[in-house]
């Protein structure tokens, strides 16, 4: 914890010092300024920080101009930073791991004791670190730890786009998979008694997401967001809806690769971003609009919503029981249901539950991660 | 977006006055840090309009402090009320503490309060507009100083008078003279520019609820492609409004050559700027935008 703020400080006095190199003038009032924005929580809000150190940091129009462009370049360039470094991390604990194995099987490579023993220990930080992130609720996250979640769900999420990549699975019986045999065998001693199959997975369904993206949903929104976005990688025909009080069709979007851009796309054409909640009337609009076109038996139809509805829930429960009527399963994802005591008993989601296939949470990384199952299984 | 600003953008945008996501980050700044914010841009884009309509939605009062070449203390902090002062001597001449009858006029009772030592006197925030600083003297900037960063004035009679409450300080320029650093160090900073083509059919199609949008849009191409023409002075949002205003008391539905040659005194006011227009068509000045 302390460690992580020492990085932010230092992170904000090398931005500082960046505008100064670049003619801001710049004493240690506005750092003061700077940091007392930061302590204040906003810097969890990307564009509210960058706004706030503008109005800190610029003195006349022409640091105006220059500011957001250097803003992007300074914290991009940190972030590039972050993801090398930490791909650097995961090549030597790789690396590391492949030694381990020859260790086992005896050859005459070996570790210094003390040496194993600190990096056990790290590893086991490192390990607890990991799962608190990925049990952290998404709407507490703190300052210090947004920035370690983000890589863990860029990692975790990279490696289930590469797991539902594969083409094979693991079977009971088919062709043998050599390396998942071999890899049996090191327990027994290098013998070669289990064998491991694998087969052509499935037919690939096809999704649908509806994401909430009214005000009760935001610090959700943006995590659920990227989610998707990964999934859209694996599935060919994902079609991704956000709404609130109307609904946006923002598959189109996803086409581009770079997620910040399409992220930021995302953010400027879905106008009702962060405001009250129709889910009925938008799932009805939904039906209505493109019911036809992305509802079959093959579909599976994912809403991620908190159910906390402000229009008719007769609408709603009508919306709901069509679109499971014409779907192969409906699973509804509620960050609330990650919450301690929390019970659907709001009037939304008492008419909505007897209509579901699956209802589960969506309120940290792992209840995200969990949802592999339910899509790799449909 | 974070709902703090969300709800300024709301509270402003009722009392007519549409903020951007930046500029509303600005002013929940000042709000908070309790700050000055020093506005530039050029007249007419809404600069003073902000601080009176901040004080509306904080249900508070505006001062207006309003710079002129030769400003001075007496005229802007406070300057002591010598009739009274007098009537007082003439009063009590007759008494033989002299030293209590001094410091019985160099009294508060006996200051005659101006826009800044008012603004630092009330006894809840007020809203302090010091509008076109850059029109004032580079002395009456070194005065401003010591309010700007401590809320305090000092006064060689009475000594230094603090803030009872620190009042929420815009200070406006127009650029037409460079403000000294130490000025700008004690604020923070905002470039008004001219609204997006969106944001000024919607600020008219708030101001004027009876307007046709297409009639919104042919006025706000027409003052967004002037405003890219070099003229002597580009109309501001107060113009486009006018002229707006003028079309929709004449019932006019589209802009004609016609009606430019007779409306475009409310927009334009310098006579060079008006032959420029008037010897083009109407046309040139209506081709789409971004």
């Amino acid at each position: 914890m302390q460690a992580v703020e020492k990085t932010f400080k230092e992170r904000l006095i090398d931005f500082t010092m960046y505008c100064r190199e670049r003619q801001f003038v710049l004493g240690p009032q506005e750092t003061r300024d700077a940091f007392e924005v930061a302590g204040r929580g906003w810097v969890l809000d990307r564009k509210l920080f960058q706004y706030s150190l503008k109005a800190i940091y610029c003195k006349r129009k022409e640091h105006f101009d220059r500011f957001d462009e250097m803003f992007d370049r300074f914290w991009s360039r940190y972030y590039e930073e972050k993801l090398e470094q930490r791909k650097k991390q995961i090549k030597q604990l790789k690396k590391e791991k492949e030694t381990a194995t020859v260790i086992f099987l005896g050859t005459e490579f070996k570790v210094p004791k003390k040496e194993v023993k600190e990096q056990e220990a790290k590893e086991t930080v490192g390990a607890n670190e990991s799962i608190r992130l990925r049990l952290t609720d998404f709407s507490k996250v703190n300052v210090a730890d947004k920035e370690k979640l983000e890589e863990l769900a860029e990692e975790l999420f990279h490696q289930m786009s590469m797991r539902f990549k594969r083409r094979l699975e693991n079977a009971n019986k088919g062709t043998i998979d050599i390396r998942n045999t071999i890899r049996h065998g090191i327990s027994k001693g290098g013998m070669l008694l289990d064998l491991s199959y694998k087969r052509k997975r499935k037919e690939k369904r096809k999704v649908v997401f509806i994401l909430d993206v009214s005000g009760s949903m935001d610090t959700y929104s943006y995590y659920l967001l990227r989610y998707v976005m990964v999934l859209k990688k694996y599935f060919k025909s994902l079609e991704f809806f956000t709404f609130s009080t109307t609904l946006t069709h923002v598959t189109p979007m996803l086409r581009q690769n770079n997620e910040q851009e399409v992220l930021k796309q995302i953010g400027k054409n879905v106008n009702s971003w962060s405001s009250g909640t129709k889910i009925g009337e938008s799932l009805t609009e939904f039906l209505s609009e493109y019911g036809s076109k992305f509802l079959s038996q093959k579909h599976i139809v994912v809403i991620l919503s908190d159910g906390l509805e402000t229009g008719n829930v007769t609408v709603l429960r009508e919306a709901v029981r069509t679109i499971r009527r014409k779907c192969k399963t409906l699973v509804w994802l509620n960050p609330l249901k990650g919450m301690e005591g929390y019970q659907p008993i709001q009037k939304g989601m008492v008419n909505v539950m007897p209509h579901l296939d699956a209802f589960e949470s969506a309120h940290n990384l792992d209840s995200l991660l969990k949802l592999e199952k339910l899509l790799m299984d449909v | 977006m974070n709902k703090d600003i969300e709800k300024l953008i709301k509270d402003f945008y009722e009392h007519d006055y549409i903020l951007n996501e930046e500029l509303a980050t600005s002013i929940f700044l000042l709000k908070n840090l309790e700050k000055p914010l020093l506005l530039e841009g050029n007249p007419g884009v809404g600069k003073t309009m902000l601080a009176k309509t901040l004080a509306e939605h904080l249900g508070t009062n505006l001062i207006r402090l309003q710079c002129y070449e030769g400003l001075d203390v007496s005229t802007t902090i406070y300057e002591w009320n010598y009739q009274k002062q007098l009537l007082h001597i003439k009063l009590f001449e007759q008494d033989e503490d002299k030293l209590a009858l001094q410091n019985q006029i160099f009294g508060m009772d006996y200051i005659l309060q101006r826009p800044l030592l008012q603004a630092i006197s009330a006894d809840k925030p007020v809203v302090l507009l010091i509008d076109e600083i850059d029109r004032a003297d580079e002395e009456f900037e070194a005065y401003l100083l010591e309010l700007l960063s401590d809320f305090q004035i000092s006064i060689p009679e009475l000594g230094t008078i603090k803030a009872k409450s620190k009042p929420l300080v815009i200070l406006t320029s127009n650029r037409t003279r460079e403000l000294s650093d130490a000025l700008r160090r004690r604020c923070l900073y905002h470039w008004v520019d001219f609204p997006s083509k969106m944001g000024e059919i919607n600020i008219i199609a708030k101001k004027l609820p009876n307007i046709d949008e297409a009639l919104a849009t042919q006025v706000v191409t027409f003052i967004h492609n002037l405003r890219k023409s070099s003229l002597h002075k580009p109309p501001g949002i107060a113009e486009s409004l006018d002229w707006a205003k003028t079309l929709l008391l004449m019932n006019q539905k589209n802009i004609t050559d016609e009606i430019v040659k007779t409306t475009i005194g409310s927009v334009l006011k310098h006579k060079d700027d008006v032959e420029f227009v008037k010897n083009k068509s109407v046309q040139e000045f209506l081709y789409p935008i971004d």
